[in-house]
């Protein structure tokens, strides 16, 4: 046996002995029905499931799926963001190419579909947005354009994003000082930076970064860690 | 207004100054270096990303015009084929290879020796599972192997492309690794496991994978240490 001791260095610290203790589901390689949803789940999201990872499987029909499925959603995004259309719609094309080459990585057992998607849209947009192009375009945008678009009428489809987890961030978003708030969701929903927070509210930098950064260390204590 | 945040805070509020994009310049550059380079800073953001999630529900919808989609189907076109397709070839030249690999026959052996005669078990396992990883941070290949039609499927993630490529093996308890082939750095790939190799996909023992000089034909030994394994669990 003194052969399988030098396969056990081989494999190096513990890995060789470890056992596994992770769910099975979050072995599927291929969940395609859905069934983890199976429970009351939502059935919209169960399908958004199921295509966004056979576009994982190289499957280009299901990525049309996705985008009938998620484009509105996602362009809204974009569109908030950016504060104009053919800049967002420039946006949206990179974040479905994103979606195609990323959508292997995708784990239903650690993010729900439209949460995975709409991150990688507002993270697309934010990109643009601090990009060279994406600040010349928006120097010759109007006053206030991005918030022209779609303001305070949420009337998105909130039947993709988990409720229970939503009821919990607005109660600890409620908590939190009126200012850290509004500054925080503006950096949301606007894709702003802290410059450009500090010169909307007409304080100094150092004001609205304390402001929010106070605001989000909060937010995470009433969230907890878990 | 100086609040006097702990280094962990401080990291922590980076991390989340990231994920809401509040950073510009040479801020949010050098904090994109950072979760590139760290692996913890990386799961800051990734958690901060989750905890702001549930406001995802709230954005207003905007119908794209019709040219968006006509725009992805020419960048996908544009795109190197088909990824997995390629892999797969790879990995068939690569089984050829190994059917002639000595190392098949001495951990055959090792099997036949160690667990002498057949063991018909009434309801043999369908398939089996593997988790193939180091840390958290590191890459990690999902595998599935259907024992019914001997096909094994992989999911790749997260190896740096190079000069050195991803091999796969397969170790039994207490025998040599026996060379699966080399894999892509990332995306899907599938094979149907040659019949000698069936024999080694077994409960307890291990998928390894090391970094080898790339090679048309398996390795007969493994060069370094393992940079990912995990067990075979039968389902």
């Amino acid at each position: 046996m003194g052969r399988a001791g030098g396969w056990a260095a081989f494999l190096g610290h513990d890995a060789g002995v470890r056992r596994l203790n992770i769910p099975v589901t979050s072995l599927r390689l291929d969940g395609v029905d859905g069934t983890q949803w199976s429970s009351g789940a939502d059935e919209a999201r169960a399908q958004l499931t199921a295509a966004l990872t056979a576009v994982g499987r190289g499957d280009r029909a299901a990525l049309r799926r996705v985008y009938d499925m998620t484009a509105a959603k996602l362009f809204g995004i974009c569109l908030r963001i950016c504060g104009e259309r053919a800049s967002a719609e420039d946006v949206l094309q990179t974040v479905y190419i994103k979606v195609w080459e990323r959508a292997g990585q995708f784990d239903a057992a650690r993010a729900s579909p439209i949460t995975w998607l709409a991150t990688i849209a507002r993270n697309g947009a934010i990109d643009w947005r601090r990009s060279v192009a994406g600040r010349t375009v928006r120097d010759t945008l109007p006053e206030q354009a991005a918030f022209a678009v779609a303001d305070d009428s949420p009337l998105a489809d909130q039947s993709l994003v988990a409720a229970e987890e939503g009821e919990r961030l607005h109660h600890c978003l409620d908590e939190l000082e009126e200012r850290s708030r509004a500054s925080i969701r503006a950096a949301f929903f606007d894709g702003s930076t802290y410059a450009e927070l500090a010169e909307r509210e007409n304080v100094p930098l150092g004001t609205m970064k304390s402001w929010i950064r106070r605001g989000l260390l909060r937010l995470k204590d009433c969230l907890g860690d878990g | 207004m100086d609040d006097h945040l702990t280094p962990a805070e401080e990291r922590d509020a980076l991390a989340a100054e990231l994920a809401l994009g509040l950073l510009e310049g040479q801020a949010r550059a050098d904090a994109l270096r950072l979760s590139l380079s760290d692996p913890a800073f990386a799961a800051l953001v990734l958690a901060w990303e989750a905890k702001l999630a549930p406001l995802h529900g709230e954005w207003a919808d905007a119908q794209p015009g019709a040219g968006v989609w006509s725009g992805i189907e020419r960048q996908l076109a544009d795109a190197p084929a088909d990824k997995v397709t390629a892999i797969e070839t790879r990995l068939r030249r690569w089984r050829a290879g190994a059917l002639l690999s000595g190392a098949v026959a001495a951990a055959l052996a090792f099997v036949l020796i160690t667990q002498p005669g057949p063991t018909p078990t009434p309801a043999a396992p369908q398939l089996a599972v593997a988790r193939i990883e180091s840390d958290a941070a590191g890459p990690l290949v999902l595998a599935r192997y259907n024992h019914s039609n001997g096909l094994m499927q992989l999911r790749i993630h997260g190896f740096e492309p190079g000069t050195l490529a991803p091999e796969l093996w397969v170790i039994p308890e207490g025998g040599p690794p026996v060379s699966l082939g080399q894999i892509g750095h990332a995306g899907e790939a599938e094979m149907t496991m040659p019949p000698p190799h069936r024999l080694l996909m077994t409960e307890g023992a291990t998928l390894a994978i090391t970094m080898e000089p790339v090679s048309k034909t398996p390795h007969p030994a493994p060069s370094s240490v393992a940079v990912a394994s995990g067990k075979i669990i039968t389902i």
